[in-house]
């Protein structure tokens, strides 16, 4: 800086001093004194006052100065070429602020100098950069340091959730709960090792996946769980749903909201294939499609059907009239190949030949009077299925042969055409004729009893499996409540008591009747014996043994004769022994040529 | 009246100024601003009736920028090592520059203190480590310039020391 109120008589080399902002000072050997060299700048003065240029009085100086200046000697004798530096210190001056300065020791051959500096723009931004520098790394320790706290938490939190989640995992392994969890989108996100063997995949197929490929749930089931899903309330539980893949397995489902997380779901599954099995053997036993009975007799007859189901050949059924003949049809045609085709019923009692084969085998238009139009049969109709032809017995001669060819030629003629159509359709006959009886007396075709009776169920009278009585007559209850609307829950002890003694000469058609009768009359929530028709309550205790049952002649002409014996020759009585009319018994007498005493 | 130069040694930030402005001035200034080079305060002390000026020289912090000249300590009747609780790395800056002073000037009166106790939650120096200081012969104090605690203990200590005729410290290279 230069100061222009400097006196004009002064050297040029003050001049250059001064410009250089610079205070020189030169140590005088003789008399151990600094001297002042120049015109000093303002600072100078402002800190240490307007000296002449006489000697300095260094003790009045900083201690930093005094210090420097009483080591600087040492610099002079070295090297003479040393400028050795004080480095920067701080000074205050007469108004209470603060400068920097610098002095720098040299000598010059024999003249000794310390120049002394102050500190300007260059210092500061100096300082500036060291000010930054170092808060920089101030704040960077912070954050390292507050990153390695976060870190030291979050590894904590991490090992505990962890150990938590590792004893969570060991309590379900020893628990054996197959349990998954399910994200948001519905995927996998977890699932026990005991979840995963029940839906035998590995993990790597599971996790991650959407539930309804790895629960491969039946399109109504999945459905059903989607809806439990979607629900809002904290637990669902449903089942049992079958499980598709690793053997149709049976499981029972809880769903459960995470607490934690209520966007997710916690399913827990319940294997539950033994139970189902168990009591799907158990209503196997006491009910065989529409049938109903678990009797030893009954069971055999179920297991004939599944048998008869699965070989394709003529079945003739044999039972008497309500014993569910055509529901033994329909049991043997929904076990069988042919299940998804058409299943007919045809009676054939009571029709004329030409009706029964138009019925049978379809007409063409104008074979008869009437025949306004082409028409298929039964059995055209029947394609690919089953034909059940009820009352077999009853049909005419003339059928009878129609439907032997059919038997043997798979080919049907409509009435009125000449060229016969081929079918696929399996015959189940029926009746409650002895036809091998019939066979004898010549109403009835031979090579067609032996066509039609390939295979055979025999159904047995329902006084000859009593133990499904009550099975028959509770089960039957239940539906007509169902479809009445009325609201009884069981049968009285005392009622149960008279339909087991009852002979049921009608079988299950006339027990269902009864029990419809009674559900008409009961008031109450309980049938009593009062609500049964009065030939059941009144009706007189009957033997198994004195009931008729179309057998062979020789049992039958036997069973009749023990029962005109038991009744003293009365033949009333013994019609009503055996649970038939007095017109038939009297028919049958003649028929076996029984003479009555 | 007796003088008795004392130097503050330390890492940068550790608060050497902050304790020589609450000693001198009782005054503390909450923004940091770095020291470049040197700067000399003086206070005088009573120990035991008798006054001794301590000729403070606040030298500027120990790191990567700058190093202290040896020259600096030169003249030293003794030296105050001060530490920041909550950086470990400034006890290892210490631990030099206490090796430096003993290297250059020999064994001389000392003591340490372990700054910014008003962030004792944020120390990262624990006790096991000050105990072992202690084993090792440090004289260590614990205060925070802000707060104003431990202050005067310090510099107290320092000058009892400077004027006991006993050795100084058993602390050496």
């Amino acid at each position: 800086m230069t100061d222009q109120s400097h006196p004009p008589d002064i050297s040029p080399s003050d001049h250059v001093l001064a410009a250089l902002d610079l205070v020189v000072l030169e140590w005088e050997k003789e008399s151990g004194e600094f001297r002042l060299q120049g015109v000093p700048p303002g600072w100078w003065s402002e800190r240490f006052g307007l000296e002449s240029q006489g000697s300095l009085d260094v003790s009045q100086w900083s201690p930093f100065l005094q210090e420097y200046l009483a080591g600087v000697h040492a610099v002079w004798q070295g090297n003479p070429g040393t400028i050795e530096k004080s480095g920067p210190w701080t000074e205050s001056d007469r108004h209470g602020g603060e400068m920097t300065l610098e002095a720098r020791a040299l000598s010059i051959g024999p003249r000794k100098l310390v120049l002394i500096e102050r500190l300007g723009s260059d210092f500061e931004n100096m300082r500036s950069i060291v000010q930054r520098a170092r808060e920089r790394m101030l704040t960077e320790d912070i954050t390292e340091k507050s990153h390695r706290k976060m870190e030291a938490r979050l590894i904590g939190q991490l090992e505990t959730s962890e150990r938590t989640k590792d004893e969570a995992l060991a309590l379900l392994q020893q628990l054996g709960l197959a349990a998954m969890v399910l994200d948001e989108g519905g995927r996998v996100a977890f699932a026990t090792a005991r979840a995963l063997e029940m839906l035998d995949l590995a993990a790597q197929e599971a996790i991650g996946q959407p539930w309804d490929q790895v629960l491969s749930f039946r399109t109504e089931d999945r459905l059903l769980v989607q809806h439990l899903l979607d629900g809002s309330t904290q637990t669902h539980s449903g089942g049992p749903l079958c499980l598709e893949r690793g053997g149709s397995r049976w499981i029972e489902l809880e769903i459960h909201r995470d607490v934690c997380h209520p966007v997710r779901r916690i399913l827990v599954l319940y294997d539950r294939s033994e139970i189902h099995a168990l009591r799907q053997a158990l209503n196997e036993q006491a009910s065989f499609h529409d049938l109903i009975g678990k009797s030893p007799a009954m069971l055999r007859v179920y297991q004939l059907v599944r048998d008869v189901a699965q070989v394709d050949t003529t079945v003739l059924i044999e039972g008497e009239t309500g014993t569910g003949k055509e529901l033994i049809a329909r049991a043997i045609h929904s076990s069988s190949g042919r299940k998804n085709k058409p299943f007919l019923a045809a009676n054939c009692a009571g029709l004329t030949d030409s009706i029964l084969t138009s019925q049978l085998f379809g007409h063409k238009r104008g074979a008869f009077t009437g025949a306004v139009q082409d028409q298929q049969g039964l059995f055209e109709a029947a394609e690919g299925g089953t034909l059940f032809l009820d009352e077999i017995g009853d049909i005419p001669p003339q059928v009878q042969t129609a439907l032997l060819r059919v038997l043997q030629e798979k080919e049907i003629t409509r009435l009125g055409e000449a060229k016969p159509r081929t079918v696929n359709v399996r015959v189940v006959a029926a009746t409650h004729h002895n036809l091998g009886e019939d066979v004898l007396r010549g109403i009835f075709r031979a090579d067609l009893l032996y066509r039609i009776r390939i295979a055979r169920v025999q159904l047995p009278p329902l006084r000859d499996r009593r133990e499904d009585i009550p099975l028959l007559a509770q089960s039957t209850l239940g539906q007509i409540c169902a479809a009445t609307g009325k609201k009884i829950e069981r049968l009285h002890p005392d009622t149960l008591r008279l339909l087991m003694r009852h002979s049921w000469p009608g079988n299950v058609r006339e027990l269902k009747s009864a029990v419809e009768f009674a559900v008409i009359s009961c008031k109450g929530n309980e049938i009593c014996p009062g609500d049964l028709p009065p030939e059941i309550t009144g009706a007189t205790v009957t033997s198994n043994s004195s009931v008729f049952i179309p057998l062979s002649n020789q049992d039958e002409k036997t069973r009749l004769l023990a029962a005109l014996s038991e009744a003293n020759g009365n033949r009333t009585e013994a019609a009503k022994r055996l649970g038939i009319s007095r017109a038939t018994f009297y028919r049958r007498l003649v028929a076996l040529d029984i003479q009555a005493r | 009246m007796m003088q008795k130069k004392v130097c503050m040694l330390g890492g940068f930030a550790v608060g050497k100024t902050s304790l020589i402005r609450r000693f001198v001035t009782n005054v503390f200034s909450e923004g940091y601003h770095t020291t470049i080079g040197v700067t000399v305060e003086k206070k005088i002390v009573k120990v035991d009736h008798q006054e001794l000026m301590l000729v403070l020289w606040d030298l500027y912090g120990e790191d990567e920028f700058q190093h202290v000249r040896e020259s600096y300590l030169r003249g030293s009747s003794g030296y105050i090592l001060v530490i920041d609780g909550t950086r470990k790395a400034t006890l290892d800056t210490a631990r030099v520059l206490q090796q430096t002073v003993v290297r250059t000037l020999g064994p001389l009166p000392f003591v340490a203190i372990v700054n910014k106790s008003d962030l004792r939650s944020e120390w990262e120096i624990d006790q096991p480590v000050i105990e072992q200081l202690q084993e090792e012969g440090w004289p260590v104090f614990f205060g925070s310039a802000k707060l104003g605690q431990g202050v005067d203990e310090l510099f107290a200590r320092l000058a009892a020391m400077l004027l006991s005729p006993a050795p100084p410290s058993r602390t050496s290279l």
